[in-house]
């Protein structure tokens, strides 16, 4: 059973009729099971335990900060009057953001049939999840009493005798983003339970055995199982679907349920998962293309799957295009003076260079993918991708920072510095993000297995027999 | 095999090294008619569930259920917390706002169904279970890997070792084994069972000081982690600060600004006092008044709101720079209820050591005695109106003095709360507490009630007044103030609603009756 | 692996990829009677009033747009992302997408109205509305640089040119392949499918700003164009599911179109009634939320009288019934049942568009004579449509029969 496929091949040129192979090199089941085992198995390499302690050492900074914050008070970042939300919130939006490309492409892909999903979506589910954990620290230090953010859940309590206020697209929040990061983690979990059992099978030392059999419930490879699994897949996917629009439309509701100009845009919904989608697929390059080098799985995570990756941030990022220049039209059209006067001042007023930054990295670097050669040389792609990040980061802060800088009233109208506590805490969150994500290299399988084992049978039978033929 | 005769017998597993051997043999096994077979694989075979007659799966019907079942929790939930259990209004939105509670159940559904999902899966499959037979050979520990195992159970009614051996041989497999349980020692090491225990044994340590803190009383002073929390800076009124050159905290009006209904100096109108009146008993005093509203003066405007900063500065006293605030609370704490007061704070720490006095400066002012606005229909419908806004959350929508404010107070036993006044009560009648008393006490407070002078204009403040006074009358009247022509309609209606007091009273009796009897 | 028999490639001139003559004889008939019925339609509506006629004609043209809108999207999706399993249906979406030409013609009554200058279907087009309705000089002087009747018709004429460039490019193409099999003429197409994409999004978008939102020229929602996408992708979808069923029960593709074929477009099916409603509910709620009068307006007109009940059918019946009818696979899996929802579908996105339009017409409903119109206009314009549908299929083959992935659609088969 297995399947020689030169490991050079050029496997994005795909000839109408034929399908192009996922997976390269002399492969058989085992040489995969080697391959993604091997990660996790063989000692640290100094790349990993260098980088493991930068992140590790940029997480206790986002510790001191968050620890300063606490003991000083909310007045240690630039919030003032009129910019309550400032970066925090733009950190949360960018994170949340991050987070949606797992899930997209575990379940949006998978209902698609996108085969190619099989081998990146594991560490992009991780992804979600730590950028979940990243977002979701934000608003939580962000309501000034973080110790007292369990009001925010619909407890019986005997000192306020009182429920959340359900009307509030904040409180909304709290339910979406805790959803998400609940079903990313049961999808995630449950789609990693085969590999931790080959984990278990692998492990010579008893204690990892008992480790990875807890987690791995006893998973026997049972048809019967593996049916019910699939089942329950499948569906989880079907939920996870809509819920990935709904969480980034609940954040955009945020903004667009209220009449700051700027914010109250009917696009804001569409967009705003357009956006995220965006961000997420940007990051997940960014970090794949250096972790396939290092880890040695290029021939898992081949050029095919860094240009269907592009070619989805190219398409996202057109319609974050569209959707900029419709916001652009809308205001002009609808001849409401404030709406007007906030989208002339994203781009001509004092924080023209955010918006032109923002323009230039979201729409017009991610157009770079119309040509092949940008899609398929992955140190390009790991640029552009940069971009895109720093270019959705931005977007974030045009949005939150220019509208609430200037709205109905000019006489509050301030300009928004951020603190040495704003920076610190911005780059902190990427050290709890690599941390975790360091982490998860190291202990789990970072590729599915099971389900790059069954792209690789289909592509054998379909060597073998054709369609349709049996 | 010989040791294994020994041991209970699962059944016999055969290896396979791909895909279609495996589905090969997986047909045979059910054409042969195997019923309790089964495959192992290390990634769902496409086809096999057909290969081996496996039934469908319920799983799609539970997740629908519990996607059903939180849609209606999220709503259910929303509804009953925010408009039933404690309804408030919030932006201007219905009680029950459907658009937007719909988020909060949307996602709970989406919860619930992945948890139907993910738990029911689990449980179908019979996970987690970590002791099973099938382990017990060490090459089955491929089976996660590369190779597929076909498996029939001896509890199958056709088992028979030797014919499942033979059908095995003639499938391609090289490898059949005997499943037999597993005698590997079951017992889990000592370490584990520690590490357990420190886990839940230091989990619980936070909880149980959370608990003793939240269930026993301490003579300790309050521990202030954050003091400037607990403490805040800012400055209360008629306090000193070191922030603006002319030390005061409170900040005069900005210049060449001018507030709202300043302009309006209808002075009997705006005070609710005789003001000719008030200059033959204090004329030194009517003069601040109209000052005080005539020209706002950033000194003056300071010291708004003017009737109030008037009556604390007015003390039996005829020096007004003798005139202190510890005076005038006592004085006015010596008319109890229905005095007029300036900081409710004052009044309150007064009250206890409160002689009678000489008369108050609130019952020496001579207040106007009727409404200065013309009594018709539209002005009580406005004063209605405005009661209902502004005064009905307290003093309940009939003056009954137990609006929701008040209700809620009592419900969570709120110790500082001095409950409104009945508006209906005796001393606040027209004769003993003149209209202009009342208007003034509107727009400047008392106790706990703060003035509403900011709120409502001044001519609202005197429908409301009007309204007062028709609530008054209407919770003391009696049938023959009513016109003759709705006379009839009316008593008619109350014979009705007696005759059915009557008849709820009756039956309640006849029940009260009835229960004893039932329980003997 | 698949237990199921997967038929084999039929010649390209087997009968069960030509249209059924049983058809191809109706086309004649239909053209001619649609176009009588619309006439009959649009009298009876101009009966209620000029603008009650134009607004129950605009609603049908909007039908039928929207329809030959999402098969076109539906091809160029199909193209974009190298599509095995929708091969057997794609001609079908394609002989839609090319009727953007004949509605390119059908919409010259509409531009023709914008001659009057008197308001008879665009408000912005009477000149005296600003005065009747109070607005501002300023604005409205700034409002009228878009909303012209020359820049219309120009914007209109360049909307057309560039979806009746992608259609008839598309067309030809796939035809040139069911005589050639050439490969490369696939990878033609997806290369082109990209930037067609881009092309049709922004023309669709600003066409549904342009025609239907600037019936109440005042109000904007930068979200419009979506929803009115998301309408046009799911009538699509029910189109094709319609066609492909009357197809095979006359005769044609009867081995092709599986089973599995309607499962997948009903799963699409599905999916777009939820994309609609999270569309219509998103901007719905934001505009209800946010609460300020330069947008409540146009819905709060659609809360009155008859409109809110339609407004309330559309919740339940274009969202909450579909969506749980259309839920189970064994729906989808049922070509007879996903039809019949396709069916309903189709009807609920004609109240759609109906409650979108139809109110900025300022007679209500128009009575008897306004429902008889709006249901003669709409049954005559797609009369007009599928006879020339059926026309041009008679004239080509109804699937595209030497596509290379027609094998891989054929052995389909979903998880």
């Amino acid at each position: 059973m297995s399947l020689a496929i030169p490991n050079g091949l050029d496997n994005t040129v795909e000839r109408p009729g034929e399908r192009a192979p996922l997976v390269l090199g002399e492969t058989d089941y085992h040489e995969i099971t080697e391959t993604v085992c091997q990660v996790a198995e063989r000692k640290p390499s100094t790349s990993w335990v260098i980088g493991f302690l930068i992140s590790f050492a940029l997480l206790q900074w986002l510790g001191i900060c968050i620890l300063y914050l606490f003991y000083t008070g909310v007045g240690v970042w630039g919030n003032r009057s009129p910019i309550f939300w400032g970066w925090p919130i733009v950190n949360f939006v960018f994170w949340v953001g991050i987070g949606h490309a797992g899930t997209l492409i575990s379940a949006i892909l998978f209902l698609f049939r996108q085969e190619w999903r099989t081998s990146i979506n594991r560490a992009a589910e991780a992804m979600t999840i730590f950028a979940v954990a990243c977002a979701g620290t934000f608003p939580g230090i962000h309501v000034g009493r973080a110790w007292l953010a369990f009001w925010l859940a619909p407890y019986p309590s005997l000192n306020l005798w009182m429920w959340p206020q359900f009307r509030s697209p904040l409180l909304w929040d709290v339910f979406a983003v805790s959803t998400y990061g609940t079903v990313s983690l049961l999808f995630w979990y449950m789609g990693m339970v085969p590999d931790l059992a080959t984990f278990r099978d692998r492990s010579k030392n008893k204690w990892r055995r008992m480790a990875y059999g807890v987690l791995s419930l006893g998973w026997s490879g049972s048809s019967r199982h593996w049916m019910r699994y699939e089942k329950a897949y499948a569906l989880l996917a079907a939920l996870a679907a809509p819920l990935v629009l709904s969480v980034h439309t609940i954040v955009s509701f945020d903004f667009a349920v209220s009449q700051v100009p700027g914010w109250h845009t009917t696009i804001f919904p569409p967009y705003f998962v357009a956006g995220a989608i965006f961000s997420g697929f940007a990051m997940v390059l960014t970090l794949m293309i250096p972790s396939r080098k290092m880890l040695g799985l290029e021939k898992l995570i081949t050029i095919r799957h860094l240009d269907n990756m592009c070619k989805i941030i190219l398409a996202t990022g057109s319609m974050v295009g569209l959707a900029y220049g419709t916001e652009f039209f809308i205001a002009w059209y609808g001849q409401v003076q404030e709406e007007k006067f906030a989208f002339i001042n994203r781009a001509f007023g004092p924080y023209w260079w955010a918006y032109w930054t923002m323009v230039t990295c979201n729409v017009i670097s991610p157009q770079l993918f119309w040509v092949k050669k940008f899609r398929t040389t992955p140190w390009i792609i790991f640029i552009i991708t940069i971009f895109v990040n720093i270019g959705m980061w931005f977007e974030r802060f045009v949005i939150v920072v220019t509208s609430l800088s200037r709205d109905y009233v000019p006489s509050a109208w301030a300009y928004f510095s951020p603190t040495w506590v704003d920076w610190s805490m911005l780059i902190g969150s990427f050290g709890l993000f690599m941390t975790l994500f360091l982490l998860f290299c190291r202990l789990m399988p970072v590729i599915n297995m099971a389900e790059t084992k069954s792209t690789l049978a289909k592509q054998i039978h379909l060597e073998e027999h054709g369609y349709g033929n049996h | 095999m010989s040791e294994n005769n020994e041991k209970k017998v699962h059944g016999i597993v055969a290896e396979y090294t791909s895909v279609d051997s495996l589905l090969n043999a997986c047909r045979r096994v059910r054409d042969a008619g195997y019923k309790k077979t089964d495959a192992f694989a290390p990634f769902a075979v496409h086809g096999i569930d057909k290969a081996l007659g496996i039934k469908p799966t319920v799983l799609p019907w539970i997740v629908f259920g519990c996607g059903a079942v939180g849609a209606v929790v999220g709503l259910a939930m929303q509804i009953w917390m925010n408009s039933i259990d404690y309804p408030y209004i919030i932006s201007g939105k219905p009680m029950i706002s459907l658009p937007a509670f719909i988020p909060v159940a949307y996602e709970l559904t989406i919860l619930f169904a992945a948890f139907g999902a993910f738990f029911g899966m689990w449980a179908l499959n019979g996970l987690p279970r970590f002791s099973n037979p099938i382990f017990t050979d060490p090459r089955f520990d491929r089976v996660t890997d590369d190779r597929f195992f076909l498996y029939i159970d001896s509890k199958d009614e056709q088992f028979d070792e030797a014919g499942i051996r033979q059908l095995f041989g003639d499938t391609g497999t090289d490898y059949i084994q005997t499943v037999v349980d597993d005698d590997s020692s079951s017992k889990v090491p000592k370490g584990f069972f520690v590490a357990w225990a420190v886990v839940i044994g230091l989990s619980v340590i936070p909880v149980l000081v959370v608990l003793k803190m939240r269930l026993t009383n301490s003579n300790l002073p309050r521990f202030h982690v954050f003091f400037d929390m607990d403490f805040s800076p800012s400055k209360d009124a008629q306090q000193t600060t070191t922030l603006f050159a002319d030390g005061r905290a409170m900040r005069p009006d900005v210049a060449g600004t001018v507030a709202r209904g300043d302009m309006l100096i209808d002075m009997d109108f705006m005070t609710g006092i005789d003001m000719e009146a008030l200059t033959q008993v204090d004329a030194r005093r009517a003069e601040r008044l109209v000052r005080s509203f005539a020209e706002p003066s950033p000194q003056q405007a300071a010291e708004q709101p003017p009737v109030a900063a008037e009556d604390e500065k007015v003390a039996p006293e005829d020096d007004p720079a003798a005139t202190d605030a510890a005076a005038t609370p006592a004085a006015e704490a010596a008319e109890n209820n229905d005095s007029q007061g300036e900081g409710s704070d004052e009044a309150e720490t007064a009250k206890p050591a409160a002689p009678v006095a000489e008369p108050s400066v609130m019952d020496t002012t001579p207040w106007l005695t009727e409404n200065p606005l013309e009594l018709n229909k539209e002005l009580l419908e406005r004063g209605q109106t405005y009661f209902g806004i502004y005064c009905s959350v307290c003093h309940g929508l009939n003056g009954g003095g137990n609006g929701l404010v008040n209700r809620r107070a009592q419900k969570i036993l709120a110790t500082k709360w001095i409950p409104p006044s009945k508006l209906n009560q005796s001393t606040l009648a027209q004769d003993v507490y003149p209209d202009g008393k009342m208007f003034n006490t509107i727009s400047n407070g008392i106790r706990k009630m703060p003035g509403y002078a900011a709120q409502i204009t001044t001519r609202d403040r005197w429908a409301i007044v009007a309204y007062v006074r028709a609530l008054q009358q209407s919770q003391n009247a009696s049938i023959d103030e009513v016109p003759a022509a709705e006379q009839e309609a009316i008593l008619k209606q109350q014979a009705e609603v007696k005759k059915q007091l009557e008849e709820q009273a009756a039956a309640e009796a006849a029940q009260a009756a009835a229960k004893p009897t039932e329980k003997e | 692996m698949s237990e199921h028999d997967t038929p084999a490639v039929k010649i390209a001139d087997d009968p069960a990829f030509k249209l059924p003559t049983s058809l191809s004889s109706l086309s004649m008939p239909l053209c001619i009677g649609g176009v009588a019925v619309l006439l009959i339609g649009w009298a009876c509506g101009s009966s209620v009033s000029a603008k009650f006629g134009m607004s129950a004609y605009l609603t049908a043209f909007m039908f039928c747009l929207t329809i030959a809108l999402g098969s076109l999207f539906f091809v160029l999706i199909q193209h974009l992302v190298r599509a095995g399993w929708s091969v057997v249906v794609r001609r079908i979406a394609e002989l839609f997408m090319v009727m953007v030409i004949p509605l390119g013609v059908l919409f010259l009554p509409v531009l023709a109205t914008l001659l009057f200058g008197s308001g008879t279907l665009y408000n912005w087009d009477d000149p005296t509305y600003a005065e009747k309705n109070f607005l501002p000089m300023a604005i409205w002087t700034e409002k009228l640089r878009w909303l012209n009747q020359g820049w219309f018709t120009v914007r209109a004429i360049l909307y057309f040119a560039i979806w009746s460039a992608l259609a008839v490019w598309y067309f030809r193409r796939s035809v040139e392949q069911d005589e050639t099999g050439e490969k490369a003429v696939s990878d033609r197409m997806q290369y082109w499918s990209g930037p067609a994409i881009m092309a049709f999004c922004g023309a669709t978008s600003f066409a549904a700003f342009d025609w239907v939102m600037s019936l109440a020229p005042m109000w904007f929602s930068t979200m419009f164009g979506v929803y009115i996408f998301a309408g046009s992708v799911l009538a699509a979808h029910c189109t094709i599911c319609i066609t492909s069923f009357t197809l095979q029960r006359m005769g044609a593709l009867r081995d092709e179109v599986t089973a599995e074929h309607y499962h997948d477009l009903g799963k699409f099916i599905f999916g777009f009634v939820f994309f609609w409603s999270y569309i219509a509910f998103s901007q719905y709620m934001l505009i209800w939320y946010g609460n300020i009068p330069e947008e409540t307006h146009w819905i709060f007109e659609r809360q009155l009288g008859a409109w809110g009940w339609i407004g309330i059918v559309l919740i339940l019946f274009h969202w909450a019934l579909p969506f749980l009818g259309t839920m189970s696979r064994h729906v989808r899996r049922n070509a007879p049942l996903i039809t019949f929802w396709a069916v309903y579908l189709l009807a609920m996105h004609y109240v759609d568009l109906y409650w979108m339009i139809m109110p900025e017409a300022g007679s209500s409903m128009g009575g008897f004579m306004g429902v008889v119109s709006s249901l003669f206009c709409v049954v005559g314009m797609t009369a007009v449509m599928i006879g020339l549908v059926l026309r041009v299929a008679d004239q080509t083959k109804v699937a595209a029969v030497r596509d290379p992935r027609l094998q891989e659609s054929l052995a389909f088969e979903n998880i």
